[in-house]
């Protein structure tokens, strides 16, 4: 079976293009995939389904958004707020009524009028101010003939929008342990925190409980890694908590493999988010496949992960007291660290092992591509003997077969 | 209790699973039990057929039969185990192969069009789904439980039943190799004829009956082997019992079998089985050079092992004697008392 695949590829820098380069040859023990070129119209001649991958990012996922609005496909959802997503397509190209359109096709007059005010700048961007009041999933979704996610909390908003396509709920595959030498970094314990330094990361609850964390052991270090969002004034913020002489180590953007040495030598991941896109993250994963500890904000996907593999911390006022415990626990406990670490790690051989989600996807992709099919024929051909014997449709008897049809998922 | 033992049928067709579930049902009604045998036929081809032959099932009311209720099902393949029922115990024998391992070879049924792939993953989910609902999941080897575990995520307690009723006893080999096993391509019968042709001292008895026959019967005149394979046919119980007794070994290896009572027959007339790296569910109980010979799945390597055994009768007899402690491990006894807990 030949699939058309629409994704962001390497060397764009993008988790999903990353995601996609570890997925796809995993993919060709299955299915015949064809990956697209950037700005690709339509899925080639003979293609027998096409797969988009859709992301928040305008410009890693704008011509798939075109694509898919040309030929309806299974779309595999990686961000379930697209609110940035669509401003990029309609303002970002000088389409404001297409915005003010989107806007009010899913939330309505409230929404149009929000969009006049964005588009005057009288409110800052919804994008950016309240994107996941406005997720704008609605275009996508019902451009969707199916739908593969990787959390049931995609899965379950998804379906709360309406979408009564298939679904299929399918885990981030785990990368291949690394050969590479874990960074020589002092720290004990050295804790981690990979991505953009900004406030959605909730740096600034991290510096905070990290520093009450350094007060009781002077050997801890943070190591913060990712281009520092604009706007977000972390050199103030080191300063004011008395961070800034030896208790932070700082990288900017680094590639893949200084990225796998400097999350090899940490102790503790923290993979902080809030508000939360429903997003997957690629560190996290990166972390399973280490076997290191982690600390997440529960919410989204990260509130899915087991309790034996991360600590979660709830967003609100409790939140750095809660975090600050997290990393006390994980600093002083080896024992602890260790038992996460092996639990991450069988999470990353079992429920995330690339050979098994890329059997799930292709499953996904199967079902997409020929399930239409083999469910009308099923249902011509029980719905024809019942038909031969007088029951009507209608009738409390085909009522029957059809509930019976619907317990094995069997029906259209 | 009253218990149904259901059975798709395969009309006109009789192996492993007709035995194994014609004896459930009466070392059930042995024990007391109230047991019947349920079956409907199965045909799995064309296209959307195998699911709608498999969901004649669901169509059952098993809840209740002339006004009194059945306390317990026993499905045991697919697609039996379709059935619904408030205690649903599922005794898998195997799953829809074509579905699964034999996709993809010379054995599979799904073709590469968008119908077939889907159609094959439909077979899967009806698995998940109907498996699902099961109060008690049984595999009958490791092969059958670790299948289900990778294809399902669902986890099976493994729990073996006895081979068929014989008059099993032991007596001194003469010399020849047994295959009891049915004639079809999976069994790999022509493992064993290539095997004596490239060895002219081997002789072997082929005791069984299927649709691969003819092409058997032809390959071994092709091999010019001059009766040393002797195709015997379906035989009589008695029959059977007296050529595993007077076997030198039993050649048993078919393709990632699920189960196979062949080495637990060979093992109760105290023989040394020879089976192949690859056969699945056999190796649960073949130990290499402790209850018989595993080799490589190819006729050199079988030729060897037929040779060696006939050979070595002293190795052979205790690799049988140490089979037969397994084998009289496996007990209606103890199976019925964990299947029914």
């Amino acid at each position: 079976m030949k699939i058309a695949y629409f994704s962001p590829m390497p060397p764009e820098s993008s988790g999903i293009a990353d995601y996609s380069a570890l997925l796809v040859p995993a993919l060709h023990a299955h299915v015949d995939v064809e990956t697209l070129r950037r700005k690709a119209k339509r899925p080639p001649r003979g293609a027998d389904l096409a797969v988009y991958h859709i992301g928040n990012d305008p410009v890693a996922h704008g011509w798939i958004l075109d694509a898919l609005r040309r030929t309806p496909g299974l779309v595999v959802l990686h961000d379930l707020v697209l609110h940035h997503l669509v401003a990029g397509v309609t303002i970002g190209r000088g389409d404001g009524h297409g915005y003010l359109d989107a806007m009010e096709r899913e939330h309505g007059v409230v929404g149009r009028l929000l969009g006049h005010g964005v588009l005057d700048k009288r409110l800052p961007p919804l994008w950016e101010a309240r994107p996941e009041d406005f997720p704008l999933t609605g275009e996508v979704l019902g451009l969707a003939t199916a739908v593969v996610v990787h959390s049931r909390y995609v899965a379950d908003r998804a379906r709360a929008t309406g979408f009564d396509g298939p679904i299929a709920h399918v885990p981030h595959p785990a990368w291949p342990v690394p050969d590479v030498a874990p960074a020589e970094l002092a720290g004990d314990p050295l804790v981690g925190a990979f991505g953009n330094v900004n406030a959605s990361k909730r740096v600034p609850q991290l510096l905070e409980a990290f520093a009450r964390l350094r007060r009781e052991r002077p050997g801890a270090k943070l190591l913060l890694v990712g281009a520092t969002s604009p706007g977000f004034d972390l050199d103030r913020r080191l300063q004011r908590l008395g961070l800034a002489g030896d208790g932070l180590i700082r990288e900017g953007y680094v590639d893949e493999r200084r990225l796998w040495s400097l999350m090899a030598a940490c102790d503790v991941h923290v993979g902080l988010r809030s508000p939360t896109m429903g997003e997957t993250s690629g560190t996290a994963i990166r972390a399973l496949t280490l076997g290191k500890p982690l600390v997440v904000t529960d919410a989204g996907w990260f509130s899915e992960l087991p309790g034996d593999v991360a600590l979660k911390v709830p967003v609100g006022d409790r939140e750095v007291d809660e975090l600050t415990a997290a990393l006390s626990l994980l600093a002083e406990r080896a024992d602890v660290r260790a038992s996460m670490g092996a639990a991450a790690r069988r999470l990353a051989e079992g429920p995330h092992d690339l050979a098994r989600v890329a059997e799930l996807q292709a499953a996904a992709f199967e079902l997409a591509a020929g399930g239409h099919d083999v469910a009308d024929g099923v249902l011509r051909e029980v719905s024809g003997a019942a038909a031969e014997v007088g029951i009507a449709p209608g009738s409390p008897e085909a009522s029957e077969i059809a509930r019976r049809l619907s317990e094995v998922d069997l029906g259209a | 209790m009253r218990i149904a033992v259901l059975r798709p049928q395969v009309p006109f067709a009789r192996g492993g699973v007709e035995i194994f579930t014609d004896e459930l049902v009466e070392e059930l009604r042995a024990r007391g039990h109230d047991a019947d045998l349920l079956s409907i036929p199965f045909k799995w081809y064309p296209g959307e057929r195998v699911l709608t032959q498999a969901f004649l099932w669901r169509l059952l009311d098993l809840e209740e039969a002339d006004g009194r209720r059945i306390d317990l099902v026993v499905a045991t393949k697919f697609p039996s185990y379709v059935v619904r029922h408030r205690e649903k115990r599922v005794w898998l024998v195997h799953q829809f192969r074509q579905a699964y391992e034999l996709d993809g070879t010379d054995l599979g049924q799904f073709g590469p069009s968008p119908e077939d792939r889907a159609l094959r993953r439909r077979v899967q989910e009806l698995d998940r789904s109907a498996l699902g609902e099961a109060t008690r999941l049984f595999a009958t080897s490791a092969n059958v439980a670790g299948r289900l575990e990778r294809s399902t995520g669902l986890v099976a307690e493994v729990l073996p039943h006895p081979p068929q009723r014989l008059p099993y006893r032991s007596a001194p080999g003469e010399g020849f190799v047994l295959s009891a096993s049915r004639l079809d391509r999976a069994k790999r019968i022509d493992l064993l004829l290539e095997a004596l042709a490239l060895d002219p001292s081997l002789h072997a008895v082929i005791a069984s009956d299927g649709p691969d026959r003819g092409r058997l019967e032809e390959l071994a005149r092709a091999r010019g082997l001059d009766g040393r394979a002797r195709f015997e046919g379906r035989v009589a119980g008695e029959r059977l019992a007296e050529l595993y007794a007077t076997c030198s070994a039993v050649f048993y290896a078919p393709v990632d079998e699920d189960f196979g009572m062949g080495p637990y027959e060979a093992f109760l007339s105290g023989k040394p089985v020879i089976t192949t790296t690859d056969a699945g569910g056999p190796l649960d109980v073949v130990h290499d050079r402790r209850t018989g010979l595993v080799v490589a799945p190819e006729a050199t390597a079988v030729a060897g092992a037929a040779a060696w055994l006939r050979a070595h009768e002293a190795e052979a007899a205790s690799f049988g004697a140490a089979g037969k402690e397994l084998a009289d491990e496996v007990t209606w006894d103890r199976a019925i008392a964990r299947l029914l807990a």
